[in-house]
């Protein structure tokens, strides 16, 4: 048998003999192989290994490089053995597991079929073909393995890579029920509740198994993960910190997770040190890596990073639809922008992330681009809440709500906005002046184009402030808006404009809505067109002038 | 605080019709109050038909304090009636344009709220070439000018990684033993293994093994950064130290000085030997009687205890064996002293010293 089945009775004293060994190092006594395997001192286990050279030592070397997380070395050595003309079949299984965990799965696959209809088999089988998602031959295996405590877990840590977390947590629950002093599988059901973004849950189930077992590497990383969910990256690094300090300065377990986990906690630092090394380690290093070149607006980074990526989990879809998004806008490609659209509704419509915030944003990123801002805003608005003072979200909401027409709204909110690269962009600065003018303040408009550098874009603002200005009946800035295009562009249309607004700042005066001292600023406007209608305009202004003691 | 009263009760009577009916968007964006984009739009998901039903804050709050990323229901008129009622608190003293502005939400094409209309001016009293003029205004017809959008993509938080659950794809014990790994305990290795260098050095030491080792000589990476590494690597080695044996001994009586007794023999006694070899331990007597003989012969008193007269004859052998000049000696007469020396390095291994 390959798995023992025995149900202990008692808990294992594990960990808690450590000075014990310490004592009887100074009683030079030579310690027991068995004396570090209780403690999971598989470090201490393999050099004892090796000092003593005993026979039979290999497979013992095998099963400590396994348990010690140092699956290349478990394999070698499990390598070796197979290439003996005796090699026992277990020898087989042993090397398909750790090639599983060397992500080899093809391999692995072969090297388990050689260990026959072996429990194990069916378990390493499921496992590569749940990495080519062939639910139906998986399905198959499944009914292969019987109701076994062990076969159960392994059924249940399956659910758990395909994201089916409740399933796995029902799983592991019924085990607690009918072995307490199974504690172990708390920590299962306390990584399933992070992954559902229930933290807090996370965070008292954990606390069963920390309470026995203080220094466990997996339970205090996830800890600190939920500390960065619930808090902030500041609480995160302190557990980390505290694992890091307890732990012995040979110990190489989860140190590439913990690397990592630094990076995340620290908001990105040192990410180009640490994170390129780790893609295809550690699964989320690819992400955080594309998320680090996304807030370094290097979106072509990003995209290339992720391009090839088949995303599984939403988090996946997520990235993949902001980058192509971001790209697609950059380049203005219909294509990728279409592709993030679907990618977006996707996550957004699915049954676990239509509730969430991500899910949310998604769909409204989703009807951002389909240009549908009613649904924008529903989106928006019920997740509003989280999002004060937010650049991003403050920039698409006012987005919305202009597009809408509500302009007051939309001011409001695109003033809150203080990123600069947000506030120098042309579609912040067109939609501000949009709302700035349909608001009644072309004033504010007008500033905002004296302060452009003259560009391609300050020749677009000026055509929008005319046109609007117009529109709203804003006639003197108009006038001026038109008078300035007229100068850089001298077309019969920017004359007819003109010609319109300085009539129109005219009957604003007639009607007492403008000072009649504009009417000054109205007739060198006029005159710099040579038009001979100006003259006639000019005669009429004048008359009107000179009938109402106006000096012009 | 009573309009807004007042709508919340037409609301309630809208209801039903705008649930059932399939309304047209644009045609019904005039309606007062309820633009009805929005509702089609939750129809459309059908997510809670009745959410006028529900209380959606109890929901939301309820959702929060278990999950954090969950929120509220996106009932439509829910969430229509919050947005209201926002709006009602931000712009509590506005005048009633409010309302009116926000019905123009969805329908962006149409003259906006408070554009240009000459017909408020026809009634200026003024001359009919003025009146001709004016014409000019309504010559010119304003552009509609289209405003790109830029959807800001939400970026999100980075990923920590909580590592895979235990897959119970196991290696187990080659004795058969459970290990129970995973289940009472996870699997894991504990936090503090031991330093590979140092447990050698210290089973070498224990063992008296000091041939076999091949010990790996391991660095610190960036010591200056690295103080625990270090002070790790002196505690252990200083522990390793404490328990050897000392190096130097103390003996209890006096004993005379290596070199001394390194000292050539007397030339007759040098004669006597090339013709008979010194005592073997074939000799007929037992083995305090032959430290004692070899003693005597070596100038080593025997006191009370043999052992420390033991431990001056091995440190002269010791010295004779290291010694460069009587090593090119020795080569020439293999017998010298050899067979004596050999068993009694048989008891160096046992040899201790109070």
């Amino acid at each position: 048998q390959i798995l023992s089945r025995v149900k202990p009775a008692v808990v294992c004293d594990g960990h808690l003999d450590a000075g014990e060994n310490k004592n009887k190092n100074k009683a030079k006594k030579i310690p027991r192989l068995e004396d570090y395997l209780s403690q999971r001192d598989y470090l201490g286990a393999l050099t004892l290994l090796e000092f003593q050279r005993e026979e039979h030592a290999d497979l013992w070397i095998g099963y400590c490089a396994f348990h010690l997380g140092d699956h290349k070395r478990a394999m070698e050595e499990y390598k070796e053995m197979t290439l003996k003309p005796d090699c026992p079949l277990e020898v087989w299984v042993y090397f398909g597991c750790s090639l599983f965990f060397l992500g080899l799965y093809k391999e692995a696959e072969e090297a388990a079929l050689k260990g026959l209809m072996l429990l194990i088999v069916n378990v390493a089988l499921s496992f590569y073909l749940l990495q080519f998602n062939d639910e139906k031959k998986l399905m198959g295996f499944h009914q292969n393995l019987e109701d076994i405590t062990e076969d159960q877990l392994s059924l249940a840590s399956i659910h758990y890579m395909r994201s089916h977390y409740q399933e796995a947590i029902d799983i592991y629950k019924r085990i607690l029920l009918q072995n307490r002093e199974f504690l172990a599988l708390n920590v299962y059901v306390a990584l399933c509740y992070y992954k559902l973004d229930y933290y807090d849950v996370s965070q008292e189930v954990l606390a069963v198994y920390l309470q026995s077992i203080p220094d466990s590497t997996i339970a205090l990383n996830l800890k600190a993960c939920n500390h960065f969910r619930l808090y902030n990256g500041k609480a995160a690094e302190a557990e980390l910190k505290n694992l890091i300090d307890i732990s012995s300065t040979s110990f190489e377990f989860a140190k590439e997770l913990i690397r990592h986990n630094l990076v995340v906690f620290r908001g990105g630092e040192g990410a180009l040190q640490v994170l390129p090394p780790l893609i295809d380690v550690i699964s989320e290093a690819r992400l955080n890596l594309v998320i680090y070149y996304l807030r370094q607006d290097d979106v072509q980074e990003a995209f290339s990073l992720i391009k090839d990526l088949e995303p599984t989990t939403p988090q996946e879809y997520i990235l993949k639809g902001v980058v192509n998004a971001a790209l697609g806008q950059e380049i203005g490609s219909r294509e990728l922008l279409k592709f993030a659209q679907q990618l977006f509704q996707l996550v957004g419509g699915s049954a676990s992330e239509c509730d969430t915030i991500p899910g949310r944003q998604c769909m409204a990123s989703c009807f951002f681009l389909l240009k549908q801002f009613e649904d924008v805003l529903i989106y928006l608005n019920s997740v509003k809440s989280y999002f004060y003072n937010d650049d991003t979200f403050n920039f698409n909401y006012a987005q919305a709500k202009a597009a809408l027409g509500n302009y007051k709204e939309a001011e409001e909110v695109f003033l809150i906005i203080q990123s600069e690269k947000i506030r120098n962009d042309y579609v912040y600065k067109s939609w501000l002046t949009r709302c700035y003018i349909m608001n009644k303040k072309a004033r504010l408009a007008w500033e905002l184009y004296l302060k452009m550098e003259t560009s391609s874009e300050s020749f677009r603002l000026l055509q929008l402030i005319a046109n609007d200005c117009y529109k709203m009946g804003q006639f003197y800035y108009a006038a001026k808006a038109f008078d300035a295009l007229e100068r850089l562009d001298p077309c019969p249309e920017y004359w007819e404009g003109k010609r319109g607004a300085c009539v129109g700042i005219f009957q604003l005066i007639l009607a007492g809505r403008e000072p009649r001292e504009t009417l000054k600023e109205v007739l060198p406007m006029l005159r710099s067109t040579g038009n001979p209608q100006v003259e006639y305009i000019i005669r009429i202004l004048k008359k009107w002038a000179k009938d109402n003691r106006v000096t012009l | 605080m009573e309009r807004k009263e007042r709508q919340k009760t037409k609301l309630i009577i809208n209801q039903p019709y705008d649930e059932s009916l399939e309304v047209n968007d644009s045609e019904e964006v005039d309606s007062e109050y309820t633009p009805t984009p929005r509702r089609t739009a939750s129809g459309k998901k059908n997510r809670q038909p009745d959410s006028m039903a529900n209380n959606s804050s109890d929901e939301y709050e309820e959702d929060t304090k278990k999950k954090k990323g969950v929120v509220g229901q996106l009932g439509g008129s829910d969430h229509e009636e919050d947005e209201e009622e926002e709006e009602e608190d931000d712009e509590d003293d506005d005048d009633s344009d409010e309302t009116e502005s926000d019905e123009e939400e969805g329908e962006p094409g149409s003259a906006p709220e408070g554009a240009y209309d000459p017909a408020d001016y026809e009634h200026l009293p003024v001359s009919a070439e003025i009146k001709e003029l004016f014409q000019y205004i309504t010559r010119y017809t304003p552009q509609n000018v289209e405003l790109d959008y830029k959807l800001k993509p939400f970026i999100p938080d980075f990923i920590p990684a909580v590592g895979d659950i235990d897959a119970f794809l196991k290696v187990p014990r080659p004795d058969q033993k459970s290990d129970h790994l995973g289940l009472l305990i996870l699997d894991e290795p504990c936090t503090k293994q031991s330093d590979p260098t140092v447990l050698t050095l210290w089973l070498s030491e224990n063992s008296k093994q000091h041939n076999v080792t091949e010990v790996k000589v391991k660095s610190v990476e960036d010591p200056e950064k690295n103080p625990k590494a270090i002070e790790n690597w002196i505690e252990s080695i200083s522990e390793l130290h404490r328990s050897k044996p000392p190096a130097t001994v103390h003996y209890s009586r006096q004993m005379p000085d290596i070199d001394t007794l390194m000292q050539e023999w007397p030339p007759e006694f040098e004669e006597l030997l090339g013709k008979v070899s010194l005592p073997t331990a074939d000799i007929n007597c037992d083995l305090a009687e032959y430290i004692d003989i070899i003693c005597g012969v070596l100038d080593v008193p025997v006191y009370k205890s043999r052992i420390q007269s033991l431990h001056v004859l091995f440190t002269l052998y010791s010295e004779f064996k290291n010694s460069q000049h009587f090593k090119v000696l020795a080569e020439g007469q293999k017998s010298y002293s050899q067979p004596g020396a050999h068993s009694a390095t048989a008891e160096a291994d046992t040899l201790t010293l109070d």
